[in-house]
């Protein structure tokens, strides 16, 4: 397992940030949900090893997370939410002094730092002094100082966050390389959805410091067996309107009919109207949930 | 994909432990600040006493054993006291300690300047730019981020305090050509040592407490001037004012400096100066307030002739005054350096928090 942790309990004050929390995880692209206040940050302190929890424990990759916080430390990356930077460096040096502050030798983690920030796409600005770089440039910089030291475990913190499309896209583009390429387990905390759902292929959802969902996206999404996605050659739109006629609630949605059958009706129903219609099918699916709906599901579910 | 694939390969080489972490923070601090030509400007300066005090040390070793060299000197030299010319080297302990202290009494100047120009980035530029995450995240805790930090400090402050006076103690060693050097000045050379550690302590400790405390390593710089200088005049203020024996106590750098005589042991240094006669006193002072020395120290009335029964002397010269160690207990100034530390520490612990804190 990647990580397990056992009712795990952590208070600020009178704040409950982790209740008792349970989880085991295997080793992947797993994502981090859950609303504002609902414990993430606090299960990243905590699997760091930066923070004592009340009661319960656990154990990433392995190691005990109460004894061998410092050993963790020394393998696992982190990409912190916010701008953070080591003042005063261009980018090699950055992401050398990243590597040295692990304890990699100076030799070894100058030579990783040439590689690393040519993976992250830095190369060209790698002697530019890192205040000087764009957003997008920073959060690559600090993937590339969190990796330089080739760790077995990542945590991304709202890599994303306040990106531009063509900086998110380089993100989203290394999270996935690192994970399903380089056999990278990652953690990615994040509210945007359709990141977790494009890098992740495991999902856990916490509320109010509470595990309220988890596992793989795809068992996640699971299939409606009275609402279907049509496809059709000719008008969507049209096709619709027929099985609306035949009493058949249906709506399009982008380039589909979402058609949900009432009670005592059948997929033959569909295909009916369809060859009433002259209309050619070219898909009929059941439709899965989809991340967003999990995610309102298992928040919706713990209130 | 946009992104370069092919420059991420697996790495499997051994990380160090603690020390070369810590050893990491403080080789990137020194890289870092040593870029600043202010500092290296004060450094350089700071080779002046350090010079003067190898080159004291190697005449007096040339001095002790009648070397020739000096032979064109023969004339300033046979004004020097009888007994010191004759056994030079019964004095030997009492010069070298008083040419130390005199060399400390400079340097702590350029060790002031070093950490104004030094300390105030050190931690304010961290908070400034949020860098905390990124030490913490890593294998380092708090305290070695501190003693990282510190240790950038202390490699600036050894390099004008404990190495000159490393390389003055090897070749006064070197000229004397007598083995009872390292017997005789063993302890001295112990205490200089101790005396460094104690400035790099107490001046770093405090520097980072003020680095630690505002985002603007100008507001820093300023606050450690202030905190310097009005010290030193504070203590002067006082002493004209109220005239008591803990009046030096205001003065940072004068509870450095006694403590710095306490453990070179100025005191008995000045107890063997007081035994030489009084025509050699009477040279001394000559030379105290002649033109070489004037323009540093200023010019003071002609020394009055001195019993050897006086306990202890009382020179108007400020020069001469500079020489004799203060009368208050070491251990006041002691206490002051403690409550600074742990003041220090205390503010330290309370700005710089764990990540459990910090976003």
């Amino acid at each position: 397992m990647l990580i397990a942790l056992e009712n795990v309990t952590k208070t600020y004050g009178k704040v409950r940030a982790l209740a008792g929390l349970t989880v085991e995880l295997p080793a992947g692209a797993i994502g981090l949900l859950g609303p504002n206040g609902s414990g993430k940050t606090t299960m990243i302190r905590v699997l760091l090893g930066l923070i004592r929890v009340d009661s319960g424990g656990g154990r990433v990759l392995g190691l005990d997370l109460a004894r061998e916080q410092i050993e963790i430390r020394r393998r696992i990356g982190f990409v912190p939410e916010n701008e953070c930077l080591f003042p005063g460096m261009v980018g090699i040096e950055f992401a050398a002094y990243a590597g040295e502050l692990v304890g990699m030798d100076s030799r070894d983690a100058l030579r990783r730092a040439h590689e690393v920030l040519d993976y992250v796409g830095l190369g060209e600005a790698r002697y530019r002094r890192v205040e000087s770089y764009s957003t997008g440039m920073k959060q690559r910089l600090k993937i590339a100082s969190a990796i330089v030291h080739d760790p077995e475990f990542l945590i991304l913190d709202e890599p994303t966050n306040g990106m531009d499309p063509k900086g998110r896209e380089d993100v989203l583009s290394l999270s996935i390389d690192l994970a399903r390429n380089k056999g990278m387990s990652l953690l990615f905390s994040s509210h945007l959805l359709t990141d977790v759902e494009a890098v992740c292929e495991h999902v856990m959802v916490l509320g109010h410091g509470k595990l309220l969902a988890r596992g793989r996206i795809e068992d996640l999404k699971q299939a409606h067996e009275r609402q279907f996605e049509i496809r059709v050659k000719g008008e969507t739109a049209a096709f619709a309107a027929e099985l609306a006629d035949r009493g058949i609630p249906a709506q399009r949605e982008d380039d589909a009919v979402l058609a949900v059958l009432p009670p005592g009706a059948g997929p033959a129903q569909v295909w009916e109207a369809a060859r009433a219609r002259g209309e050619q099918i070219r898909s009929f699916r059941p439709r899965r949930s989809t991340l967003e709906e999990i995610f309102l599901t298992a928040v919706r579910g713990e209130r | 994909m946009p992104i370069f694939d092919q420059g991420y390969q697996h790495w499997d080489g051994q990380l160090s432990g603690q020390f070369g972490r810590i050893l990491a923070i403080v080789s990137r601090g020194v890289q870092v600040q040593i870029r600043n030509r202010w500092v290296r400007w004060i450094m350089l300066a700071a080779l002046g006493p350090a010079f003067l005090l190898s080159v004291f040390l190697v005449i007096w070793g040339l001095f002790e054993s009648k070397s020739s060299l000096l032979t064109p000197f023969f004339g300033l030299l046979k004004n020097l006291p009888e007994e010191l010319q004759a056994g030079p080297k019964a004095f030997r302990i009492a010069v070298w300690t008083l040419a130390v202290r005199q060399f400390f009494e400079l340097q702590i100047f350029f060790s002031m300047m070093l950490v104004l120009l030094i300390g105030p980035d050190l931690i304010s530029q961290d908070l400034r730019f949020n860098a905390l995450p990124l030490y913490l995240s890593r294998p380092i805790r708090r305290w070695e981020y501190f003693v990282g930090k510190l240790g950038v400090i202390a490699v600036f402050l050894s390099a004008v305090t404990l190495l000159p006076v490393l390389v003055a103690f090897l070749l006064g060693f070197g000229f004397s050509l007598d083995a009872s050097v390292i017997r005789d000045t063993g302890l001295l050379f112990l205490g200089s040592l101790a005396y460094g550690v104690v400035v790099v302590f107490s001046a770093g400790l405090l520097m980072l407490a003020f680095s630690s405390m505002s985002r603007n390593s100008r507001y820093v710089g300023a606050t450690w001037l202030v905190f310097w200088l009005v010290s030193g005049v504070s203590a002067q203020v006082l002493k004209e004012t109220v005239n008591r024996d803990w009046c030096p106590l205001a003065s940072y750098t004068r509870n450095l400096l006694r403590i710095r005589d306490s453990l070179i042991g100025a005191h008995a240094a000045w107890g063997q100066i007081e035994r030489l006669t009084e025509a050699g006193r009477d040279t001394f002072d000559a030379m105290a307030s002649g033109p070489f020395l004037r323009g540093r120290r200023g010019l003071g009335p002609p020394l009055p002739p001195m019993s050897r029964r006086a306990p202890r002397p009382q020179f108007q010269s400020p020069i001469m005054a500079a020489f004799i160690p203060p009368t208050f207990p070491w251990w006041w100034s002691a206490s002051v350096l403690c409550g600074l530390a742990v003041l220090s520490i205390g503010v330290l612990a309370t700005r710089v928090r764990g990540l459990d804190r910090l976003n």
